[in-house]
């Protein structure tokens, strides 16, 4: 089953912010969100990635910021 | 008066004097509105994610300071009036962001003073982080 593959090819369910106890999530840690972001630029849901929904808030943010900045793209043209 | 975060991405072609000179009439803004810089933090120079007024590369400055609160769209003014800077991006941080945010920086600090006993940790982990950000850029 196609779903059953999907599972495991993110099997994480646990938020990764939570398991590291990071209460912030800072714009210029290109290195934590690099991940979290897909090929094309976007951002990874957390149906996903598995984050919890706190998490993912401040993620956005952060991913949002980082782009107005270029630390991150808006798009990655291919 | 609050507090705020300024990202500023200078043109990359500037050297050291240079920048210390842009990081002066930086200071001076914030003197003439009221304020006063907490920590300056130079990132060096970096591939920028897209082009920013078609350079591809920028040096990054990160400064924690004051302002006054209604002058913070004219320090803005000053910012885009300044040739130097290519992008600017100001974030207002609220006390504990601020504390946090100073604490971490120095706990950063304190850290890579530990490394350099060793070395080339140091160097290692540096490379890292550019190959990171021209990942990210392609």
């Amino acid at each position: 089953m196609t779903f059953t593959k999907k599972r495991n090819l993110f099997a994480q369910k646990i938020c990764r912010f939570c398991a590291e106890k990071i209460d912030h999530i800072d714009f210029f840690d290109v290195k934590t969100m690099k991940p979290l972001i897909s090929e094309r630029g976007k951002i990874v849901p957390s149906r996903i990635s598995g984050n919890c929904a706190k998490h993912q808030r401040q993620l956005t943010v952060a991913i949002k910021r980082a782009r107005n900045i270029a630390l991150l793209p808006f798009t990655v043209e291919r | 008066m609050r507090s705020y975060q300024s990202v500023l991405i200078l043109k990359p072609d500037l050297d050291e004097t240079q920048v210390d000179e842009a990081v002066q009439k930086i200071e001076g803004f914030f003197k003439k509105f009221g304020g006063s810089s907490h920590r300056i933090e130079r990132w060096g120079k970096k591939r920028l994610a897209y082009r920013v007024k078609k350079n591809r590369f920028g040096y990054y400055l990160n400064i924690y300071h004051t302002c006054e609160n209604d002058k913070l769209s004219q320090l803005e003014k000053e910012y885009s009036l300044y040739e130097t800077i290519l992008k600017h991006m100001v974030i207002r941080l609220e006390e504990r962001d601020l504390e946090r945010a100073l604490t971490r920086a120095a706990q950063a600090e304190a850290g890579e003073e530990a490394k350099e006993g060793t070395g080339k940790a140091v160097e290692g982990t540096d490379n890292e982080d550019a190959e990171e950000v021209v990942g990210v850029a392609e």
